[in-house]
């Protein structure tokens, strides 16, 4: 199929989704599928990468090509598809606890390394698929099964750490804004690097604090923000520091990222290979004479 | 005097032991000689003992032995370290102008030279050549022509400048002209045959890496770890030569999953670590394997368990890549049995895996991996290499494997138990892998009879590879011998040296070596066949005798339930009946 003629629904599988009704993952796949239509990609060209949880299910609902991995490690397994083959449109996708818990390790080296590809979290600040524990990004005084009285520590501020890392791209997205959550998904597609977009995504069954109407009534879009440079470093700092407010859109953005596949001349597909070993092999045996 | 030379360097870590062992090593073999080195190393960057050993001989040399002919000693500790070893026809080689052997005394017997290396280094322009020095005194006494060294001073040296290996040159001739001059009435002397062949010169470490590029392999993800990092310093630097690349990942969990998402793509891909990465990597391994994804996981075997004994030889990993992981998962364990087999075997693996999407463990044990030895150069021809990617399909095939709804089927079940597989990008291929049981398309299901008829699509693979492959082993000895030795590894080549030994004394027996430990080669009837089995391996239990054991114990029969759903108790008793009947 031509990426012209590509339209969102042909991202979409014939699984219907068994997230729980009102869900907030559904807002952000669709805005995944609608992104990757409108940046001129096809499902052939595309492979979607996905961890554990709810977020992990993505790939079944969404149709590319895909690898449903295991806990906390999608974004090594994205790396390595978009090394081995750059001409693919690589987008990883997880959660909360997938991401900044047990994947955080890679998180922090996938940001610095600065590949080519789009991380989409869905972050609900909760364990939804295990039934409701506390996550990386909830608050200290959430309650839950696990932390009867709060987690009593600071959440993750994956933003931060995207930053400290030396990350060229980091937004915010909210699954209920349907358009600015597109937007900003498709210029992180376009961004040339590792892109992260953090979008909340509301648990409407174990989660009772950061709901939709929190998020609506509490975040601010920067694109309204008439004085917010997000290739101005410290402006961007500062934003993602912020401890009192939450925003939405591209915190920062990096216009010099070179990503990795450029910086390390590594832009072929590796997929091609000739049938016998290949020209200049037998140079190889010669080293060790 | 001896047509078999056991020459050493030993001294602290940090002291430049290596790169002397190696000079001196390929300077033998660019003369024509056979060499098989090995190494003795702690756990330590700096201090401690560390020695290089080399034999060398005219004729191959495969092992090991405890003696001792020329040891060059930059410490006193090494002299103590070597003692078993040394000789009455022994040569150290040390300088008493060196502080801690101002009193020195060579052992009784023992004939020591005295050589100033590091004032006669300091003479030819730097005292960091004493090293050096001490090779072109050991040319003097085993009268080996000392152009030889040049040569692999040229290479060591060559980037440095000209100026650097005119100077290593003259400190080398310098060493040799003082035990010319001094020692010339002193002491046995040594003779070694020069021969025009040239030899080439590798370890295991680098057979692999070698074998890796040879079969196609672009893309190797890793974490260091002694004593599998040589394969990714290997690699670094030369398979960019062939459009690859070499990522060090965070941990040995991301580079499983960085080798899994290339070779998801397309590439053949290989990660290589230790024991305890090996460990690490197990859960992705079972997703490598329901996925059936061809991915070469290299396992340089050390000393186990925990971190054990990290610079020490082992084979005490067989039970965890025959069977480690939960859940049951068909993989291909392949243990080449020397140095040259390394690169054989990697170029196999890689065929392996494609082949049947199989995950492929590539395992050699530190001993192997370390040892240098020397080979024709045709033992690596790289116009034998065959590449055989297997059921790859393209856009024209994939009609061929589609369902009513043109949906591609990548886990589609067949005959053989290998399904077609689409690289992402082929049009009309668009799939989705998982870790979780799926159908022929790919996606989830807890269908009981989905669950069984992917379980045996799986493991149908390997039946399959039994009746297509030659999954044969290595013989020496006399094949008529009422003994059989089995062994696996590295002790293939010191088994073969071991039959001259026991031929003097009259011991007849079979040597079998086996390379491939799943799936195997059947040796029941010829353990069936023989009085005595032994079965050698470097390690507590007997991994691998407990699986020869299990190969030739009478069959019993088994009731196997694998669908999802609890056993009942009358479909039980039901199937118990009918088997005992």
């Amino acid at each position: 199929m031509s990426s012209e003629n590509v339209r969102f629904t042909d991202f979409k599988s014939d699984k219907q989704p068994t997230w729980c009704p009102g869900c907030g993952d559904f807002g952000t796949m669709n805005g995944m599928m609608k992104a990757l239509a409108e940046t001129g990609n096809s499902p052939d060209d595309t492979f979607v990468v996905a961890g554990i949880g709810c977020s992990g299910k993505i790939g079944t609902y969404m149709r590319s090509y895909a690898l449903h991995g295991v806990h906390g490690r999608a974004l090594p397994v994205g790396t390595g598809v978009k090394l081995a083959n750059p001409d693919l449109e690589v987008m990883v996708a997880g959660g909360d606890g997938d991401g900044y818990s047990i994947g955080a390790g890679h998180f922090v080296h996938a940001v610095r390394r600065n590949v080519d590809i789009t991380y989409v979290v869905m972050d609900n600040r909760i364990y939804g698929l295990t039934k409701g524990q506390a996550s990386p990004t909830s608050r200290p005084d959430f309650e839950t099964a696990t932390t009867p009285e709060g987690p009593k520590q600071p959440p993750v501020n994956p933003l931060a750490l995207a930053m400290a890392a030396g990350g060229s791209f980091i937004a915010q997205s909210f699954s209920s804004d349907a358009m600015r959550h597109t937007e900003i998904v498709q210029e992180a597609i376009e961004h040339d690097g590792f892109s992260l977009v953090n979008c909340f995504s509301p648990c409407v069954t174990f989660n009772d604090v950061d709901t939709y109407d929190y998020f609506r009534d509490s975040l601010v879009d920067l694109s309204e923000e008439d004085d917010y440079d997000p290739t101005d470093y410290n402006q961007a700092k500062d934003a993602i520091l912020e401890a009192d407010k939450e925003y939405m859109g591209i915190l920062y953005q990096n216009e010099d990222s070179v990503p990795y596949h450029e910086a390390h001349g590594v832009t072929e597909n590796m997929a091609e290979i000739p049938d016998g070993a290949p020209d200049g092999a037998t140079d190889l045996v010669r080293e060790f004479y | 005097m001896h047509d078999d030379l056991n020459w050493a360097i030993g001294g602290e870590a940090g002291d430049g032991i290596a790169s002397t062992g190696k000079i001196f090593a390929q300077a033998l073999s660019r003369a024509g000689r056979h060499v098989f080195t090995s190494k003795d190393f702690a756990s330590r960057i700096r201090g401690g003992y560390t020695a290089y050993k080399v034999r060398t001989s005219v004729d191959q040399v495969q092992s090991v032995v405890d003696r001792l002919d020329i040891l060059i000693a930059l410490t006193e500790r090494t002299v103590d370290e070597n003692l078993d070893e040394l000789h009455e026809d022994s040569v150290i080689i040390y300088d008493g102008e060196r502080t801690e052997f101002s009193d020195f005394e060579a052992p009784e017997d023992v004939t020591g030279l005295d050589v100033p290396l590091k004032s006669l280094a300091e003479d030819a322009g730097g005292a960091i050549m004493r090293n050096v020095v001490a090779l072109g005194a050991v040319c003097a006494v085993a009268d080996f022509p000392i152009e030889n060294l040049d040569e692999s001073l040229e290479k060591r040296f060559g980037n440095k400048g000209e100026s650097i290996v005119e100077n290593n040159k003259q400190a080398a001739r310098l060493g040799s002209e003082y035990v010319e001059e001094h020692f010339a009435e002193e002491g046995p002397r040594y003779s070694l045959d020069t021969t025009d062949n040239d030899y080439v010169l590798l370890n295991g470490d680098e057979a692999i890496g070698m074998g890796a590029i040879a079969a196609g392999c672009r893309f190797y993800a890793g974490y260091p770890i002694t004593p599998a990092t040589d394969v990714m310093e290997y690699l670094t630097g030369r398979i960019e030569q062939f459009g690859g690349h070499v990522v060090q990942a965070e941990d040995e969990l991301a580079a499983i999953n960085l080798a899994l998402g290339a070779a998801r793509a397309g590439a053949r891909s290989m990660t290589a670590t230790s024991g305890p990465g090996i460990d690490l990597m197990a859960e992705t391994f079972g997703l490598v394997a329901t996925s059936e994804t061809p991915l070469v996981i290299t396992n340089v075997m050390r000393s186990g368990p925990s971190t054990g004994m990290p610079t020490k030889q082992e084979q005490g990993d067989l039970n965890m890549m025959l069977k480690g992981g939960h859940g049951e998962i068909p993989r291909f364990v392949v243990a080449p049995t020397s140095v040259a087999e390394c690169f054989h075997k990697t170029v196999e693996a890689f065929n392996l895996a494609e082949k049947y999407q199989v995950p492929v463990y590539l395992t050699a044990d530190l001993s192997m991996a370390v040892t240098e030895r020397t080979y024709e150069p045709d033992e690596f021809d790289m116009d034998e290499v065959e590449v055989d990617r297997g059921k790859l399909v393209d856009e024209g095939d994939i009609s061929a494997w589609q369902n009513e709804k043109e949906q591609f089927q990548p886990h589609a079940v067949t005959a053989d138990g290998v399904s077609p597989r689409a690289l992402p990008g082929t049009k009309g291929g668009v799939h989705m892998s998982t870790g979780l049981e799926h159908d022929e398309l790919g996606r989830r299901t807890e269908d009981t009879d989905v669950r069984v008829e992917q379980v045996d699509k799986r493991y149908r693979k390997v039946d399959t590879a039994i009746e297509q492959e030659n999954f044969d082993y290595r013989e020496f000895g006399d094949s008529e011998a009422d003994s059989l030795v089995i062994s696996w590894g590295s002790n293939e080549g010191t088994l073969v040296e071991a039959l001259d030994y026991l031929d003097e004394d009259g011991v007849n027996v079979r040597v079998i070596s086996v390379p491939y430990i799943f799936p195997r080669p059947d040796l029941s009837d010829e353990v069936k066949a023989a009085e005595d089995v032994v079965v050698v391996e470097a390690n507590a239990t007997g991994q691998f005798a407990d699986v020869v054991e299990h190969d030739v114990l009478e069959r019993v029969e088994r009731i196997n339930k694998y669908d999802g759903v609890d056993f009942k108790a009358d479909e039980l008793a039901a199937e118990i009946k009918e088997t005992l009947a």
